[in-house]
């Protein structure tokens, strides 16, 4: 059975089709990356499983119909970390961890012990423990990441959506957070759909790789399959040099292709 | 008999006449229902410590005789002189300062601040007398007064010498010609009253022509333009904003254009006294007499 | 740490109510013997074995004119100061207040219609209160068809309430120049009065009072989760906008009935709120509860204050809220910053 899978799903906006006839699946556990230029549509995609615009054709969620399921129950299968989260600074970090929890909870509901431990647990995890009582606004960059990931992680889904989670990022950070999420889908089975820009750790994390320009969905596979000179090239508008540097794929922007 | 003994006796006749009479008249008569604004209010023994909030009910309880079983009046009760003023209010009564001077009987020209309730429940009766509308409405409050207070015959005497002397003041002043025209100032922003207040009906006893008339679908209190007064041009201008806002004869004739008005020209801008022309006790005489001086001043 | 500060602040509130309802009981015009009125309060427990000292009508002060005063003080304070901290959380906005939606302004139509053309008593009746909650209920259902309309959300619902606040006060503006003989009941009227006739005029607000903030004290931590933005709240699970309805319309009919019976008395709603977060942060499950009970304080105290500062005359309410209140709040704003979270 397939975490997730998308049929014919298209979203417009404003009268124009940001997304047409997007058709894909991933496996429980799978990586899955969405590349493509801006304005391409990763972010719609993302959204568009979250349930956060309306679509035209199907999303399922571990085989239901995503239209079936509440928004609780999506929400309890699914969590989303945007690519600019909202913080607000002066919520503890303890507090803003336990918002994952409110899926689980009835409308008017409090936290229970369990709800508690869980929260907790998602804190102890990303070495967050210390800073439980610190407010939002005193934290670092990195800090506040890992604080939007224990959030999610609170959250207990079954897939993570990730909208470009390393722009914000320097270069010892995006390790760490994309090192972080990769361990948390080992440990814990989570599929991962991440909309991703760098193209070097989308082929050192990625298990499959889905191309999408212009709204529509170009190439799906492997990431050698995918991430190839002439396709990136095309869609990209870009010229880019694929190397292979003892197995792991690197991209790099480059001359013209050459015909080899 | 002789002369002299007839006149004795008929004079002692007459004494006890005249003694008995008003002692008849001055029975007291309670318990005593009264109907004022506020409904039919029950009065069970002639009221001996009063509190008057509205300053034409202090003069009209002064007038007919009442005025020494008055123990508080409101801030702004400034006539008779000699009535005890307090500072209880008018704008915010308070039901417990009123309270705190033990009254048997309460007199209101206002029920802001749930003040009738308040006394209904400390079990003080109240009488609601607003704002009267015309000299008919004056004279029924200060009836009521009369029996509320256990003076029914003195403030029927008042009514009586009220009526006499406004239909005196009325025969004096000439009729026939022309129409005399006025303007009544409120305020120095040229708020006026229409002939459908109080003051305005007054005016027109006199067969005067209200130039504030002409708003039409007047309010009862519009707001002129300095404008229309001008072109309205009117031969009278009655200042009832004298104490409270310094206006005169001469500030209004240094106001621009003003000086060509045909009241400012033959000098018939009149100051009022404020208190006169805006309460509607026993004065209302004094205002009309006034306006009676005016107008026949003006014919002449 | 956070919890202990939590737990302070709750008690100083809990005790300043306590104080200022003492005081509101203590004082007045009439001029009671402290004592007294507390032997008399005393009596009316059970099973304590104190006579009351007071005369018939004193009794009646106290409990038929002061206490019920004291009660609609703290309910109406309560009220407001719950429904500026709803309103400030459901349009994440920190210059909400409780009229953000128009309420004063047709509160103060309603009123003024019936003071202009009501009977001259009608400041006794239930009209006056009756026209003034039609007033308020109507300038919000008015605000939320025409914010529907706009589209845009929370945003255009603020933008819709200020353009309904300024056509309703156009109107009460015309009204009341047209009958400028009542303007000084309609400005009384308007700047707020706690006085009551007794017991009957607190039950007026309780009800919808009780309800109101019941509903918003059970939507707390759904406004702690809209703090994070109505996108990031839905993702989480929560339906955005039947919270904001729900929220919204308990706010609104909490704050008819308070208006309704008390005039507009301003400045409670939007400083209690920001003087709790300062003091324990912006977390709506405390920040609800907590100005529940300083706005009732708050405003019991500045009643007794509007009793005495100038007595036997009364000062206005909304004047002393105001005028009390802003240096309250920069002496709250200057000590929340020596003590930096």
């Amino acid at each position: 059975m397939t975490a997730l899978e998308l049929r014919a799903v298209g979203v417009t906006a404003g009268g124009r089709a940001v997304l047409a006839d997007v058709s894909l699946a991933v496996a429980p556990g799978e990586w899955a990356a969405l590349v493509g230029p801006n304005g391409a549509g990763k972010t719609t995609t993302l959204r568009a499983i979250a349930g956060l615009v309306s679509h035209a054709g199907t999303v399922l969620i571990g085989g239901t119909d995503a239209a079936a399921l509440g928004r609780r129950a999506r929400a309890r299968r699914v969590a989303v970390v945007p690519q600019v989260p909202v913080t607000p600074p002066d919520m503890s970090v303890a507090d803003y961890v336990r918002l994952g929890r409110t899926p689980h909870l009835a409308p008017l509901a409090r936290e229970g012990a369990a709800d508690r431990a869980a929260a907790a647990q998602a804190l102890g995890r990303l070495d967050l423990a210390g800073l439980a009582g610190r407010p939002m606004g005193t934290l670092s960059g990195g800090e506040r990441q890992r604080a939007v990931l224990a959030r999610a992680l609170a959250q207990e889904p079954r897939g993570v959506l990730l909208d470009e989670p390393t722009s914000a990022l320097d270069l010892a950070r995006q390790q760490q957070a994309l090192e972080l999420v990769d361990g948390l889908r080992g440990s814990d089975g989570l599929t991962v759909v991440a909309a991703m820009h760098d193209l070097t750790s989308v082929a050192l994390h990625a298990d499959r790789v889905h191309l999408l320009s212009g709204g529509r969905l170009v190439a799906s596979g492997a990431p050698r399959e995918v991430l190839r000179e002439d396709l990136l090239g095309a869609h990209y508008g870009a010229a880019v040099r694929v190397l292979d540097d003892g197995g792991e794929l690197v991209v790099v922007p480059g001359r013209a292709a050459v015909a080899s | 008999m002789s002369r002299p003994s007839v006149a004795a006796a008929l004079v002692a006749v007459a004494a006890v006449l005249t003694g008995a009479a008003p002692a008849a008249a001055q029975r007291p008569s309670f318990p005593v229902t009264v109907r004022a604004a506020n409904g039919a209010v029950t009065i069970p023994r002639r009221p001996a410590r009063i509190v008057v909030l509205s300053a034409s009910a202090t003069e009209t309880l002064f007038a007919i005789g009442a005025g020494r079983q008055v123990v508080a009046v409101d801030d702004k009760s400034n006539f008779p002189a000699g009535a005890p003023r307090t500072e209880l209010s008018t704008f915010r009564p308070s039901a417990e300062a009123v309270a705190r001077h033990r009254p048997d009987l309460v007199v209101t020209s206002t029920a802001a601040n749930r003040l009738l309730p308040a006394l209904r429940r400390l079990r003080i009766p109240v009488l609601l007398e607003p704002a009267a509308t015309h000299i008919g409405g004056a004279y029924e409050q200060m009836r009521q007064l009369g029996a509320a207070t256990g003076h029914r015959a003195a403030a029927a005497r008042l009514v009586a010498r009220m009526r006499r002397r406004i239909a005196a003041a009325v025969r004096t002043v000439p009729r026939g010609g022309r129409r005399l025209t006025f303007f009544h100032e409120l305020t120095p922003d040229l708020y006026s009253v229409t002939s459908r207040t109080f003051i305005g009906r007054v005016y027109a006893l006199f067969g005067l022509r209200n130039i504030a008339d002409a708003a039409r679908k007047a309010d009862a209190f519009p707001q002129l333009s300095g404008e229309y007064v001008l072109a309205a041009n009117p031969d009278l201008v009655f200042l009832a904003d004298v104490k409270c806002c310094g206006q005169t004869a001469r500030t209004v004739a240094a106001r621009p254009g003003w000086s060509a008005i045909a009241a400012v020209r033959n000098r018939r801008v009149v100051a009022l006294d404020d208190d006169v022309a805006s309460r509607w006790g026993p004065r209302i005489v004094d205002f009309l007499r006034r306006i009676a001086a005016v107008v026949r001043a003006a014919r002449s | 740490m956070g919890a202990r500060r939590v737990a302070i602040a709750a008690v100083l509130a809990t005790a300043f109510l306590g104080a200022a309802a003492t005081a509101g009981v203590l004082v007045g015009p009439a001029g009671l013997p402290a004592r007294g009125v507390l032997e008399a309060l005393g009596a009316r427990l059970p099973l304590v074995p104190l006579d009351s000292p007071l005369s018939a009508t004193q009794e009646t002060i106290v409990f038929d004119l002061r206490l019920p005063r004291v009660a609609l003080g703290a309910l109406v304070g309560a009220m407001l100061a719950v429904a500026g901290g709803a309103y400030q959380g459901v349009f994440d906005n920190p210059l909400a207040d409780p009229y953000l939606l128009g309420i004063a302004a047709g509160a103060g139509l309603g009123a003024t219609l019936v003071i202009a053309y009501g009977p001259a008593d009608a400041a006794s009746t239930l009209l006056l209160p009756a026209a003034a909650f039609a007033g308020a209920a109507g300038s919000v259902g008015m605000t939320c068809a025409v914010g529907r309309a706009g589209g845009r959300g929370a945003t255009g619902l603020i933008l819709a309430g200020v353009t309904v606040a300024a056509f309703l006060t156009a109107a009460q503006t015309f009204v009341q120049q047209r009958n400028a003989d009542t303007i000084r009941d309609v400005y009384g009227w308007l700047l707020g009065q706690l006085d009551t006739s007794g017991w009957p005029d607190v039950w007026l607000v309780v009800p919808y009072a009780a309800v109101a903030a019941a509903l918003i004290l059970a939507h707390a931590r759904p406004l702690d989760v809209l703090r994070v933005g109505d996108e990031e709240a839905a993702a989480l699970g929560v339906d955005v906008t039947r919270v904001r309805l729900v929220v919204v319309v308990a706010a609104t009919i909490g704050t008819a009935a308070a208006v309704a019976v008390s005039g507009l008395i301003g400045f409670v709603g939007i400083i209690v709120p920001h003087a709790i977060r300062l003091l324990v942060g912006g977390s709506y499950r405390v920040l609800i509860p907590l100005s529940l009970v300083a706005g009732a304080g708050f405003l019991v105290i500045a009643d007794v204050l509007a009793r005495t500062l100038l007595a036997p005359a009364e000062l206005p309410i909304g004047v002393v809220t105001a005028f009390c209140g802003g240096p309250f709040f920069a002496v709250v704003l200057r000590t929340s910053r020596l003590v930096s979270a």
